[in-house]
């Protein structure tokens, strides 16, 4: 064996680790998301949450994964099958794969590719491909329902989403993630917060938009559409459904951290755990999102688009346009 | 729009009004009451599971078969059986309450001229099939025994059940047929 291919055996075996670390860490905080809202949820309701299945229902998310993955798989008999099948593992991909580019900390990544954010931008824009096919290929009308609303959300808050994000490209000079996290040191908080507090505003209100929560929760409307987009779904599909759904939250938060709130760097630096301000921001953004979803109702779906399209794209434009005289003059 | 609602769009001022309030409750403690594991006492008076007075002396039921519950009941819940023992005493063969189509009003408690057919506080009874919840005289017997007892029922009696006297015995002015081989009848 030569010098080269032992070196390209190493590179694999580094890359094939770190897979194996993200995608771990990433399914544990899934599973420990859902936990996380559902005790949330219920101290704002005066409840107390999920506390039956080990020491204060710690062991309850263990307990779901266990229920769905043994649960029968139902079909619908009208299903299209082929998309119905397939129509999960894109959501679900979609998602895994927006992980590959997010650098938990200096160094981190397992591709360290020059366009990380628009590849992010892609990928959530695909997976909104997968409930779209859930929601056709179910031949229901609560999913078809569903499956509508959430691409007509999905490309009105994408636009949104992006061009809130260009205000962070334009002062970071840089699409790839390490390098807009390294471009905010010299900022104030070493974030991107004070001066991009307008496109962050923007970014967590479409983002939430984006990820299908409440309050833009229209897709899976409980109390109109039974559960939108996968109604007909069970078992092991629904739960690649449930996963790819928290998972985009994940990638949403993360790269809300990765944009506007300095990455791994903290106020100050913690030994042997670089990766420590990233998940503690994460944590702290999941409890916004479900501080969020206990608080506010849903929104009625022409508001919706009117502040997606009337109010968000507007600002986005005039943000980016603000950023750059900025940066010009500077 | 006056410059006041502009600001307090612009700011999501109600938006966070409302998150501040939910943040609040985040914190006060939950009221849940862990249902299984802490059990909430049935309130004084509450009208549960059906269950006989067994006597002191005798140690049997103290019901007489009169048939006073069975025909005050509103849905017709109660069926008595009564015979002839050997000796001419009337006997009841077969005391039985369908729990399923009880409504709990208690009118037979309050009808019992002997105090024998009483509400138990117990409410915590479930089971598969229908045939577990229709009471027979020994599981009625039981019932008292496990969720009434004698001093429980006593202070039950006093205070719930309206009763027209204290004396549980059999009247002193009424006819009672003791029933002696002899056929001697005592007034």
């Amino acid at each position: 064996m030569g010098e080269s291919s032992y070196n390209t055996m190493l590179y694999v075996g580094v890359i094939l680790l770190k897979i194996i670390v993200i995608f771990g860490v990433v399914m544990l905080h899934v599973a420990y998301a859902s936990y996380f809202e559902r005790k949330v949820i219920g101290r704002m309701q005066v409840r107390l949450g999920p506390m039956v299945v080990g020491p204060y229902g710690l062991l309850q998310p263990i307990a779901d994964g266990l229920k769905l993955f043994f649960k029968e798989d139902i079909i619908p008999a009208d299903a299209d099958k082929p998309v119905f099948y397939i129509a999960p593992i894109i959501s679900l991909f979609a998602a895994l794969s927006s992980l590959a580019v997010i650098p938990l900390f200096n160094g981190f990544v397992i591709a360290n590719i020059n366009v990380g954010l628009l590849f992010i931008l892609a990928m959530s824009s695909l997976s909104s491909y997968g409930i779209i096919m859930a929601g056709w290929a179910s031949n229901s009308k609560y999913s078809f329902l569903g499956g509508l609303r959430s691409s007509a959300q999905v490309i009105s808050y994408e636009i949104a989403l992006g061009l809130s994000l260009v205000g962070v490209m334009i002062l970071a000079g840089s699409l790839n993630l390490t390098d807009i996290v390294r471009a905010q040191e010299k900022y104030p908080f070493g974030m991107f917060l004070i001066p991009q507090i307008i496109g962050c505003t923007i970014f967590v209100i479409s983002g939430i938009a984006e990820t299908n929560r409440a309050p833009f929760d229209l897709p899976e409307a409980e109390s109109e559409l039974v559960a939108g987009y996968f109604v007909e779904y069970s078992g092991m599909r629904f739960a690649l459904f449930f996963v790819a759904e928290y998972m985009a939250m994940i990638i949403i938060a993360a790269v809300g951290i990765i944009c506007f709130l300095g990455g791994w760097n903290g106020p100050f630096v913690i030994p042997y755990m670089p990766f420590a301000w990233f998940f503690v921001k994460l944590w702290v953004l999941l409890f916004i999102y479900y501080w969020v979803r206990a608080t506010l109702p849903r929104y009625r779906y022409d508001h919706l688009m009117n502040l997606g399209w009337k109010v968000l794209i507007p600002l986005a434009l005039t943000n980016i346009v603000i950023t750059a005289i900025i940066k010009v003059l500077i | 729009m006056t410059f006041r609602q502009l600001v307090k769009t612009v700011f999501l001022t109600e938006i966070f009004q409302g998150m501040a309030l939910t943040l609040k409750t985040f914190f006060t403690h939950p009221v849940t009451r862990q249902y299984p594991k802490e059990k909430r006492p049935a309130m004084p008076g509450f009208r549960g599971l059906h269950g006989l007075v067994r006597d002191q002396q005798t140690g049997e039921a103290r019901c007489v078969g009169c048939g006073l519950c069975a025909a005050i009941c509103p849905s017709q819940c109660i069926h008595i059986y009564t015979a002839d023992s050997l000796d001419h005493k009337k006997i009841v063969e077969r005391y039985e309450i369908d729990v399923l189509r009880c409504v709990f009003c208690g009118l037979c408690v309050e009808a019992c001229p002997y105090a024998a057919v009483v509400l138990t506080e117990h409410y915590e009874y479930s089971d598969y099939s229908r045939e577990a919840f229709y009471m027979t005289k020994d599981k009625l017997l039981a019932n008292w025994d496990k969720y009434m007892g004698w001093e429980k029922n006593m202070e039950y009696f006093k205070k719930f059940w309206h009763p027209r006297t204290d004396d549980l015995g059999f009247p002193k002015n009424q006819a009672v047929f003791k029933g002696s081989a002899s056929g001697k009848e005592t007034h």
